[in-house]
């Protein structure tokens, strides 16, 4: 049976965790894998908590959208992380920004590890607040390897192109944000 | 005439409504009428992206009840017509897809479920069954896909065309909120590279010559006068639809020969099935799989000797037993025990299935 890698990407409206899965599922599929990305709307388009449900394979076709457990899920404000409690197992890497407040009582007790990440200091004081969701999908490739570096620079490229071509500096902004992401979770893993 | 939309074969990952969009270019598709309702938006926004570049049209209508009527009424000058609705704009479209029924008119309808009754969510359900099968007035004279996957969403929606002009009955591919808005791969690809051939359209009114004299009347009706007339028309109806069932109904299943527990299912719900199937041979439980793909007409046949074969069968469905109401009218007589995981308007996943299943065994 192929390996298969269950993520959920949680946060606020506007936080950009539905394009992160986006992104990420598509350089899984430019990489050959067969990848299922679905986001959980309904009344979050309002300003509730937005959930990516993302399943990536490295063969065989994924199976039902949603799933129970997570491998990995990444909650990004206080409400995701009490909202994603219920896919955390034995086997989930819980990964949270340290930057939220008041939810120490609510992290996940039985999860396999659970990993608190600056990132959305690292976007304000080092890079700029605007691409903390591609510090969030640095941090996500790299925890779970399911698109490399490369391909995940690319698929940046595929989407942002347009914008780099009339400020390059953007590139290097987005690429910096991708490296740091995956810095942030490095020590930790 | 433009090139063709789509050259050869594609490898695309996209949402599942923007699969139904590049079908219906493929399949030569002239005009969609829609009115907007989530979760099928997209099939209209694609669409309208795509079809002025190959000159197809779109008309946005102003309800789902005319939508249903003007794409009857596309269908009726001797175009290719679509239409995608769920929910509520579903009920609305009833009365059209009715008349559909009764004046054979080969109109094509994309179903994306969500949540019921009534407004309820815009999320994902299997609770439009009834309604897809055998909604409105009339007998279910309709044939009804339900899909899977972005690859059956794209195969199919082209499939309904050619079966609607070929036999003349109304037909649906009945998806789901879940189906329209995940992303996965598909392969999308021109009909006839792959030696599909569109079923010609021609018009059904506003014929050549005088009727009567140089040729037959067209004779649309939707009204009769007295029972007997009626009754008549009915029966020709059913015979017709009951001719080119064994032509068109489909199934698939997986490890039924042995098993113990035969797992009923349709739609998306199949690959949680699959996936459990799976994961039950691999812990030594014997489970096997059956999944109607026409839930219009239904594969009775196919399903009677292995239900009667199997020690116990298991439906699971997001509705509270829409679909478990047809298989049960199939299986009338069978003493085949029977248990449900029925959860109306909730994605199912294989862990529910499985652990279930080891509970009956």
């Amino acid at each position: 049976m192929s390996k298969l890698v269950k993520i959920a990407l949680a946060g606020e409206g506007g936080q950009g965790v539905q394009s992160v899965a986006e992104i990420i599922t598509e350089a899984a599929n430019e990489e050959g894998k067969e990848a299922l990305y679905i986001p959980n709307f309904g009344v979050e388009q309002r300003g509730g908590v937005s959930i990516a449900f993302v399943q990536i394979s490295d063969k065989e076709k994924v199976g039902s959208p949603k799933f129970e457990k997570a491998d990995i899920v990444i909650a990004l404000s206080d409400r995701a992380v009490r909202r994603c409690a219920q896919y955390v197992d034995g086997s989930t890497v819980f990964v949270y920004d340290t930057a939220i407040e008041g939810v120490e009582d609510d992290l996940p007790k039985g999860a396999k590890k659970v990993i608190g990440i600056p990132a959305i200091e690292t976007a304000k004081n080092e890079l700029h607040p605007r691409v903390f969701n591609i510090i969030i999908m640095g941090a996500v490739i790299r925890s779970t390897h399911v698109v490399s570096e490369d391909q995940a620079k690319k698929a940046l490229e595929d989407r942002l192109g347009y914008k780099f071509e009339q400020d390059p500096k953007l590139r290097e902004l987005n690429y910096r944000a991708l490296e740091r992401g995956m810095q942030l979770v490095e020590s930790h893993l | 005439m433009a090139d063709k939309p789509i050259q050869g074969e594609k490898r695309m990952f996209m949402t599942g409504n923007e699969v139904c969009a590049y079908a219906a270019l493929a399949a030569n598709v002239d005009v969609m009428y829609g009115y907007p309702i989530t979760p099928q938006n997209e099939i209209m926004h694609y669409w309208t992206r795509l079809a002025p570049k190959h000159n197809r049209t779109f008309l946005q209508t102003e309800d789902e009840i005319s939508a249903g009527f003007t794409t009857c009424g596309g269908v009726m000058s001797g175009k290719r017509c679509f239409t995608a609705t769920a929910g509520p704009g579903n009920t609305l479209m009833q009365e059209a897809m009715s008349m559909a029924e009764m004046m054979r008119i080969p109109a094509v309808f994309i179903i994306q479920q969500r949540g019921g009754p009534s407004t309820a969510t815009v999320i994902y359900s299997q609770q439009e069954v009834t309604m897809t099968c055998f909604g409105a007035n009339g007998e279910g004279l309709r044939v009804v896909y339900s899909t899977s996957s972005h690859q059956e969403l794209f195969d199919y929606t082209i499939k309904s065309f050619n079966v609607a002009w070929k036999y003349r009955f109304p037909t649906f591919v009945l998806g789901d909120g879940y189906q329209a808005k995940m992303r996965e791969s598909v392969t999308i690809y021109d009909p006839e590279a792959r030696g599909i051939q569109m079923v010609d359209t021609y018009p059904l009114v506003g014929l050549p010559g005088m009727p009567g004299v140089d040729r037959d009347p067209a004779h649309l009706r939707n009204t009769y006068n007295t029972e007997e007339e009626l009754y008549e028309v009915v029966k020709d109806l059913v015979d017709a639809y009951e001719k080119m069932a064994p032509e068109i109904v489909e199934h698939s299943t997986m490890e039924c020969d042995d098993a113990d527990v035969v797992i009923l299912c349709h739609g998306i719900v199949s690959r949680a099935a699959i996936e459990a199937v799976r994961n039950l041979r691999a812990a030594g439980v014997k489970a096997g799989f059956f999944r109607p793909i026409t839930l219009r007409p239904f594969a009775k046949d196919a399903l009677r000797p292995i239900a009667e074969k199997a020690k116990k069968l298991l439906i699971v469905e997001s509705s509270q037993g829409q679909f478990a109401k047809i298989v049960t009218d199939a299986l009338y007589g069978l003493t085949t025990p029977m248990e449900t995981i029925f959860k109306p308007g909730l994605g199912i996943t294989s862990d529910e299935i499985v652990n279930k299943v080891k509970a009956m065994i």
